[in-house]
């Protein structure tokens, strides 16, 4: 049954190409079709099961369910099954290249579930890996310049995280030498270099946070969102976003359950995501922009979860089960159904208006009673508005950083600075998302021609997308009464203490309260007055302070050199590394001609010695002359090459190597 | 009779090639048929050596006592030669094609049969001089497939080419020479054969020389640059020699000479080794960065073979089993990865005639096959799983981490990053081919138009074999832990 659920869509795809080639609409059902069976699939799977098969690859493929496993499994499905029904509509006018989004979807479905119900870490890195090259299709997909750019950004950056995450888990395998989940705690605890565990769960977290959009390894998401196709979005945003979240869960679960050190490092890792998003979602003025950078935010509340979770059993306190692990898998469940439903109305936005600009689509929802409900439901539902599902599971977050607070003595003012960024990171998801609603859904255009136009069109949708946006918008107010939430948290954990979780609370209510009014407050300030300049939205994030260039770019090449060891990348606007690494390039040049021409210059000498009589036989055209022409033409078409980010990559690259090999060489000399 | 059957896939190539040149066939179709007759004959020869002749030495004929040519069939050398046997009848048809509308085909098929023999001589030689003697043989007999097309840039790529492998194996005489005398003739046996009074800093300096010499021709840093240079010849010869049967045969010498003549207790933990393992680091991401630089797209490739052959020499380096395991498995794997790589750009070159990267922008829509292939391998050549090349990598990162060494470790990170720069040196043709802005796309409203059936099916091959071993490793790499442990000699 895992196995059919793993493989069936990977089969499916190739039948949809093939029924795609006759007839694009058979293509469409099909796919839809075998994302609805794939769900009905995950609803029926037992609990408790497992699946190993041997020999593939080596070291054998295997799975197993559990209650988070399965939860997880039939979310992934659902994602599926309402982005698939969706793109009906979707693509109905922009065939383009749509057979091959399909037929990658497909493929895409079935890694997920691999990964969503691996047993082991290898199995979960397999069809990571998979995913990873097979959701590039889907950023790529409008082959637009922007897209291209975007394309290489996340291939390469998935590629850096496959690598280091390979590397980590090379490291663990060496230190605790198993890979499988329910060995690896008990094998982690009795490895004697503790040091290479923590350095293995760092290039975990690392290769692992490149897919969930973790800060610093964030920097492909705001990119990719925007380009990619809406149901594409939703599901990189609302699920593969998750995938990475749980590589990460189930390695701080496992091989470094109650590691203090790693608890901090994700800390701080979230804490940043989290803010980091909040903030860029606020003053971005493109709605699937700031979709995606909310993406990145709730991320960062997942990832404080799992530290604090961390932490927690780091001091051997009981509470981790009943708040912060509960908690972030809520948020999990919460973020991927919240995301489905906005994402696809974003894309309805997008199908109706080719837009994305908020003053372009300012006033486009005003009478869409149907469009208005869901984007409420979804807005409230991520802001944490009690009755809605946000606010179950950001309550047991922050009862998880309170509980973390009493509990770890040593932390408890960094623990207490925490709670208070965590409110307010949620009061900035109020802020944003009240302004993309109101700016939707209720004022009206600074173009009047229009908004008239925008009025006209009562209708933006047909039925199958109104009910597939629809229905999961109604389970955000299902999933905010706690007897839901909690029944399907302590499924998760299996925590039966769970259950009687007061999330209604005075305490519970103060927290969320006061995190909703300073949204409001600041939606009121700011957001009203700031961002809204002569009627119109602008863009206050300073051009120079643009995510890409002057703050992501240097981040990545500032930040992951100091964790995994390797200078990654030179980007454009820094100052300081292009001359160092052109230095180490000019060093590492002259180093390998001189090698290379010594060589070289033999042959020339021989030839002007003991051959010159010989060439001057044959002519000017000699070899010689030739070569030098062939090397002009090489160099010359190489030359717009070395002002490129893979040229200064390499060119660190060898940098490194000769630093490592001084550094060899003076350990052997001494 | 053991002597006969031994000598024949040796032999066979050698003269059948020769003959083609005299026989002056009237049509291309016989002596094609005929080529691949011989080719064919030759690699039956070679199974019934593996498969019969395991373990037996023979002595052609003995200079004087401890100086002989001698072949034996062993491990080792069944890996290599049952590789090359493998490949060689594919790509005959592959060359068929590609070389339909060149000239002078008769003296081309001649050489390219040959070189068979030579290559079917290293794999079987059981000393340090048979195996010498066939290693010079074969760069000279590739020489003139180098210089095919006759024009000024392949006479340099000839000549540079004749310069590096001939002076690397004069340093590589040297150990030849040194081992030949401190041992019973240098046979073969798994360990080492050194034997009597030597003196060990000699040694370990010949093994120097020896790595260097034999390291050319697998073109380890500084001697690398006659590679991408020999590219200039046709892609067959760039394909099957260039990639793998010349090249690996260099890292096969490597090995041999490490694992079977000097033997790791002499060598394990010196500075010589010590040394050997950080050139080989830093050459196998000097060739990545060169790779990702090079906007030919053969010599691109070119440069990626220097790259993963240096992974196989660190391997080696490593002077563990596992690390010579996993050597031996990147021996075959990058071969057949890199096999279909070269088949796709021969292809795409041949049908589009067309040799730079920036013009492969859109032609996946025009040769999806080729390039949906050349993916495929790309994939596979970056290490990700389902892939073989993965499973070769996976297996030198654990080796390296296993050694327990700083070198080990500086090594995996070396591979990482070449491992990085693998794919974007790779995968950017990849996404040039199937996802171009319209704008930039050179092959709008161009009709479907594939290489021909003669190129495809080596190419599909090639993949499919790259597929179904990443899948189960468990068919192959059994048999090369026993090689690599000597329980199979």
């Amino acid at each position: 049954m895992i196995a059919f659920m793993i493989f069936m869509p990977a089969a499916g795809a190739f039948l949809t190409l093939a029924a795609g080639k006759r007839s694009g609409r058979a293509a469409d059902l099909i796919a839809a079709c075998l994302c609805i069976a794939e769900l009905l699939l995950s609803c029926a799977l037992p609990v408790g099961s497992a699946l190993r098969i041997e020999g593939i690859l080596g070291f054998g493929l295997h799975f197993q369910t559990d209650g988070f496993r399965s939860v997880y499994a039939v979310v992934t499905a659902l994602m599926w099954a309402g982005t698939s029904v969706f793109s009906i509509e979707y693509f109905r006018h922009e065939r383009e290249h749509l057979l091959r989004y399909q037929f990658f979807m497909l493929v895409t479905l079935g890694a997920t579930e691999g990964v969503m119900l691996s047993a082991d870490l290898m199995t979960t890195f397999v069809f990571f890996e998979i995913l990873s090259f097979t959701s590039f299709t889907w950023v790529i997909h409008e082959q637009t310049a922007e897209a291209i750019r975007a394309g290489y950004t996340y291939l390469f950056i998935a590629v850096i995280g496959g690598l280091v995450l390979l590397m980590g888990l090379l490291m663990l395998n060496q230190c605790a030498g198993t890979l499988r989940f329910d060995e690896l705690k008990a094998a982690a605890q009795q490895a004697p270099d503790k040091k290479m565990l923590l350095a293995a769960g760092i290039c975990i977290l690392l290769g692992f946070g490149a897919k969930a959009g973790m800060f610093p390894v964030h920097i492909w998401l705001p990119k990719a969102h925007p380009v990619a196709p809406s149901p594409g979005s939703a599901l990189l945003s609302g699920i593969l976003t998750k995938v990475g979240i749980y590589g990460i869960l189930m390695t701080s679960l496992t091989a470094l359950a109650g590691n203090q050190t790693f608890g901090l490092v994700v800390l701080a890792a979230g804490a940043v995501t989290m803010v980091l998003g909040a903030v860029l979602a606020l003053f971005s003025v493109n709605l699937k922009r700031t979709l995606a950078c909310s993406s990145m935010s709730q991320i960062g509340f997942i990832l404080i979860g799992v530290s604090m979770n961390l932490l927690l059993t780091a001091y051997g306190s009981e509470e981790a089960a009943v708040t912060a692990l509960p908690g972030l898998m809520l948020h999990m469940v919460n973020h991927s159904l919240i995301k489905l439903v906005l994402f696809m109305i974003a894309g309805v936005v997008v199908m109706n208006l080719h837009e994305l600009d908020l003053n372009a689509v300012r006033g486009y929802g005003r009478n869409k009673i149907l469009l208005k409900i869901s984007f409420a439901l979804g807005a409230l539902g991520i802001s944490g508005v009690p009755l809605f599902n946000g606010y179950i599971s950001k309550t047991l977050l922050h009862e998880g950083i309170v509980e973390a607070a009493k509990e770890c003595a040593p932390y408890a003012g960094l623990l207490h600075v925490v709670e208070w960024v965590f409110l307010i990171s949620g009061g900035i998801t109020f802020a944003y998302m009240l302004k993309l609603f109101i700016c939707i859904f209720i004022e009206k255009n600074a173009d009047a021609q229009r908004q008239a136009r925008y009025d006209r069109q009562p209708s933006c949708m047909n039925a199958a997308s109104s009910a597939v946006i629809f229905v999961p918008a109604l389970l955000m107010p299902l999933l905010g009464q706690p007897f839901a939430a909690l029944r399907i948290g302590s499924l998760m954990t299996g925590s039966r203490e769970l259950l009687h979780f007061r999330a209604f609370s005075a305490g519970n209510l103060k927290g969320g309260l006061i995190s909703l009014s300073i949204g409001l407050i600041l939606y009121l300030t700011a957001g009203r007055h700031l961002f809204l300049q002569n009627g119109s939205y602008v863009n206050l994030w300073p051009k120079k302070l643009d995510l890409e260039d002057a703050v992501m770019r240097p981040l990545l090449t500032g930040i992951l050199p100091a964790v995994f060891g390797t200078i990654l990348s030179v980007f454009g606007e820094n100052r300081i590394l292009i001359p160092l690494s052109k230095a180490v390039l000019f060093a590492a040049s002259v180093f390998g001609r001189a090698l290379e021409t010594s060589i070289d210059g033999l042959i020339v000498l021989v030839h002007s010695t003991a051959l010159r009589a010989r060439r001057a036989k044959r002519g000017p055209a000699s070899g010689e002359g030739e070569f030098r022409i062939l090397r002009e033409e090489i160099s010359a078409a190489s030359r717009p090459l070395t002002r490129t980010f893979s040229f200064a990559l390499m060119m660190t690259c060898i940098g490194i190597l000769l630093v490592l090999g001084t550094l060899v060489a003076l350990m052997l000399l001494r | 009779m053991n002597l006969v059957i031994l000598l024949l896939p040796i032999l066979l190539p050698i003269i059948g090639g020769a003959l083609i040149v005299p026989i002056r066939f009237k049509s291309d179709r016989a002596r094609n048929l005929y080529s691949e007759l011989i080719v064919i004959l030759t690699s039956v020869s070679i199974w019934v050596c593996l498969l019969c002749l395991h373990g037996q030495p023979v002595t052609v004929y003995s200079f004087t006592s401890g100086f002989s040519i001698t072949f034996a069939v062993d491990g080792l050398g069944s890996v290599f030669a049952g590789m090359i046997s493998l490949m060689w009848p594919l790509v005959m048809f592959y060359a068929f094609s590609y070389m339909e509308e060149a000239k002078r085909k008769n003296s081309f098929f001649a050489f390219y049969v040959m070189t068979y023999g030579a290559a079917a001589g290293i794999a079987f030689s059981a000393n340090m001089i048979t195996m010498y003697v066939f290693y010079e043989m074969l760069t000279l007999v590739t020489i003139p497939l180098v210089t095919h097309y006759g024009d000024h840039a392949s006479m340099y790529a000839g000549r540079k080419y004749a310069a590096y492998t001939i002076g690397g194996a004069s340093l590589a005489f040297f150990a030849v020479v040194l081992t030949t005398m401190n041992s019973s003739g240098g046979t073969f046996t798994y360990g080492g054969c050194l034997s009597g009074n030597y003196s060990e800093t000699v040694m370990r300096i010949a093994f120097v020389f020896g790595f260097f010499g034999f390291g050319a021709k697998a073109a380890v840093f500084p001697l690398h640059e006659w590679l991408p240079t020999a590219s200039v010849a046709p892609t067959p010869v760039t394909a099957l020699l260039h990639a793998v049967a010349v090249v690996n045969a260099g890292a096969f010498a490597v090995m041999r000479i490490t694992w079977y003549v000097f033997g790791t207790g002499l060598l394990l933990g010196s500075r010589e080794q010590i040394f050997c393992l950080l050139i080989a680091s830093f050459s196998l991401v000097y060739g990545a960065v060169e790779s990702v630089r090079e906007r030919h797209f053969k010599r691109r490739l070119a440069y990626s073979t220097m790259s993963n052959l240096s992974y196989m020499l660190f391997g080696v380096m490593l002077m563990t089993t596992a690390g010579f395991y996993a050597g031996i498995a990147h021996m075959v794997f990058h071969g057949i990865i890199k096999m279909s790589l070269f088949l796709c750009a021969g292809a795409f070159m041949h049908k589009r005639e067309k040799a730079y990267i920036y013009e492969v922008n859109g032609v996946g829509r025009v040769m999806p096959v080729t390039f949906i292939c050349y993916t495929l391998g790309a994939l596979s050549l970056t290490g990700i799983p389902m892939f073989c090349g993965f499973v070769s990598k996976w297996e030198l990162m654990r080796a390296g981490a296993a050694s327990g060494t700083v070198y080990g470790a500086v090594g995996v990170i070396a591979l990482v990053i070449s491992a990085f720069l693998c794919a974007v040196y790779t995968l950017t043709i990849s996404v040039r081919a199937f996802f171009t802005a319209k704008e930039k796309d050179l092959y709008i409203g161009a009709a479907r138009d594939d290489a021909d059936m003669r190129m495809l099916v080596p190419i599909v091959v090639f993949t499919a074999v790259n597929v179904v071993l990443g899948v189960c490793p468990g068919l192959i790499m059994p048999l090369f832990e026993k090689i690599a442990t000597g329980v199979l000699p």
